[in-house]
């Protein structure tokens, strides 16, 4: 599928339960072993391109912990890999590297569920989605309808939602079902740019374009009865999941910090084999700006998807009639997938305070850790999967291997098969919309060729990702969800 | 001239022109054709200067014009398909004509979040100047 891309013909060592290792002996330079979770048949396309490769070179990386991992939905990325793991200390001289968090800082997702069922919803079906398109601002180069001044932008990327309690645009319990209650408290927003917060200032609660969505979905089965009740959840349920991210302000965030670590590597002495894996050790002065940059620009893309949920549920208000509290609209969890911050992890048997940087990959911690909610204390984090418009997306819950294994961490989605410009072309002649309407799913698109790009035939299966993840226990399955609704920048 | 390229889930535009200066108004010709569904629909009513330091490596320099006019379709949502574009020991010197968005006449088909590293490349063969970006979608 890669152009110019080449077949990975490094060693990939079958260690067992879905594991693949590259073993550090594969290129001089290599600090750690490369680890990457998958199947035989995953094992199969991800040789297909360079992502191993990129594996094999964050392992290069100074003051790298254990392993250089990869989940099963592994491609290719800028410097490292989507899917990519990498734990750093600081106290070895532990790097930070915009690359290992992708430009759209914290684009994540979040659960909505509800007391409605599809019985309820299906005659309402084509108005709930014409609702939702009209009061959901998403596609290129469109901006929302809430505009914040430059020192709102500020208290909305130092607090995160919390700002938005007293605006009555968020609930205390929401925050209590957001990954870090929305908020990293190493933020500092005096580093972001001015041209970030231009970019950033009319789009807090924007959709966007590309792979981000707003589904209508329905529970379609259950496997952890428990697990599911306890997040409020059941068979036939009709739920609401977003996709979001930091927007312009995150994506320029990352950009600015790309430039002006461009020469940071030589200056600290650290020896890349490829340039997109800029970094600068954590506690200098370069690494400092951009972990502060990064939070803050982390908290303004959980303002986001608070304000896209904020007004789907003004939209299932609209139209059922009711209040989005009477129907229980209520927030199940909203996960990270690209982000980094500290965390403790027990490493060579050592418990010490590291560097996560997660790339399309999902925190998963297990039952009992503190840094799960009280709700969720004694099944484990919420761990939400995405698949494609077409099929399915997951609900699964961190299990005690995702400690062991993966600094606490797992998938985050099903991963593209197809070329923007091959997806194109495979619909021509088609009408994706209909095709989705023809399987029950409303869709709303504000362009074609998104549309067309992002088809389910783009996108790898979710289920077989989610099915490594679960064997190798390091998150386990609790629902899987099917689309009803789709809105598309 | 200019042609765009399938790379993984992005895109590349890769470019192709008998200067250095010409390539650079390709490029961003380029970036807007990834932009917009119909370059053509876009009018020449305004011309716009814009100065950049110069950069001794070309493709650093590349990569910061097409981030300029990035950031000018996302913030001040200006559209251009016509770019005149100069070069010399100061930096670079463009004019970008275009017209303000208008969403009636200008369809819009893919958000760019960043020009990317990837790949970037400019090169003198054969007597052509070529260039290769990625940009993240």
């Amino acid at each position: 599928m890669s152009q110019g891309k080449s077949r990975f013909h490094g060693p990939l060592e079958p260690i067992g339960d879905c594991r693949w290792r590259i073993p550090k002996s594969y290129k001089p330079g290599m600090r750690v072993d490369g680890l990457i979770y998958a199947d035989e048949q995953l094992i199969d396309q991800i040789r297909q391109d360079a992502a191993p490769e990129q594996v094999a070179n964050v392992a290069f990386l100074p003051g790298i912990q254990f392993a250089s991992l990869a989940m099963p939905d592994i491609h290719w990325g800028y410097g490292f890999c989507i899917g990519g793991v990498c734990a750093t200390d600081p106290d070895e001289g532990g790097v930070i590297s915009p690359g290992g968090v992708g430009y759209d800082i914290n684009c994540g997702v979040r659960l909505v569920r509800s007391d409605l069922t599809e019985s309820d919803v299906r005659p309402h079906l084509k108005e709930l989605m014409d609702e939702l398109f009209r009061n959901v601002p998403a596609g290129v180069g469109r901006s929302g309808k809430y505009s914040f001044s430059p020192k709102e932008l500020k208290q909305l990327m130092a607090q995160g939602p919390a700002y938005l309690c007293d605006r009555e645009l968020a609930t205390p319990s929401d925050l209590d079902h957001t990954e870090a209650r929305g908020c990293l408290s190493d933020a500092d927003p005096d580093r972001v740019s001015p041209r970030a917060l231009e970019r950033g200032r009319s789009q807090c609660g924007t959709l966007g374009a590309g792979n981000h969505f707003l589904e209508v979905q329905v529970v379609d089965a259950v496997f952890d009865e428990r697990a599911a009740a306890a997040m409020g959840l059941a068979e036939g349920m009709v739920c609401i999941m977003i996709h979001s991210g930091s927007r312009g302000l995150g994506y320029q965030v990352c950009d600015d910090a790309l430039r002006r670590l461009r020469q940071a590597p030589r200056k600290y002495g650290i020896d890349l084999p490829d340039r997109q894996l800029v970094c600068a050790p954590i506690e200098s002065p370069e690494g400092r700006d951009y972990l502060g940059a990064m939070q803050a620009a982390a908290n303004f893309a959980w303002c986001n998807r608070q304000l896209l949920m904020w007004q789907a549920r003004e939209s299932f208000a609209r139209v059922f009639d009711t209040s989005w509290q009477s129907m229980k609209l209520h927030l199940v969890y909203d996960v990270a997938h690209n982000i980094a911050k500290f965390e403790h992890h027990t490493t060579g048997g050592i418990s010490k305070r590291v560097w996560v940087h997660r790339k399309g990959a999902t925190r998963a911690f297990p039952p009992g850790h503190p840094e799960v909610p009280d709700a969720f204390r004694s099944i484990g984090q919420p761990v939400l999967i995405p698949g494609d418009m077409g099929r399915a997306s997951w609900v699964l819950v961190g299990s005690q291997g995702s400690m062991a294994q993966t600094f606490g961490s797992a998938c985050h989605g099903a991963g593209r098969m197809m070329s923007r410009k091959a997806a194109a072309r495979h619909a021509q002649g088609r009408r994706i919309d209909e095709e989705l309407r023809g399987k029950g799913i409303e869709p709303r698109a504000h362009s074609w060729r998104g549309l067309a790009e992002e088809q389910p035939a783009a996108y790898k299966n979710v289920d077989s990702v989610v099915d490594v993840v679960h064997h190798a226990d390091l998150a386990r399955k609790v629902a899987r969800m099917r689309p009803i609704g789709v809105v598309k920048g | 001239m200019f042609r765009t390229f399938d790379h993984t889930a992005d895109l590349g535009i890769e470019g192709e022109a008998d200067s250095l200066e010409r390539l650079f108004a390709e490029m961003a010709r380029g970036l807007f054709a990834v932009l917009l569904a119909d370059l053509h629909a876009v009018r020449l009513v305004d011309r716009e200067t814009i100065e950049l330091p110069g950069d001794p490596q070309p493709e650093l320099l590349l990569l910061d014009w097409l981030d300029e006019l990035l950031y000018r379709f996302e913030v001040h949502r200006r559209v251009y398909a016509a770019f005149e574009v100069h070069l010399d020991d100061s930096g670079l010197r463009g004019i970008a004509c275009g017209e303000p968005l208008d969403p009636r006449r200008h369809s819009l088909q893919h958000e760019v979040k960043a020009i990317t590293y990837h790949e970037l490349r400019v090169w003198e063969e054969g007597g052509r100047w070529r260039a290769r970006v990625i940009v993240d979608i």
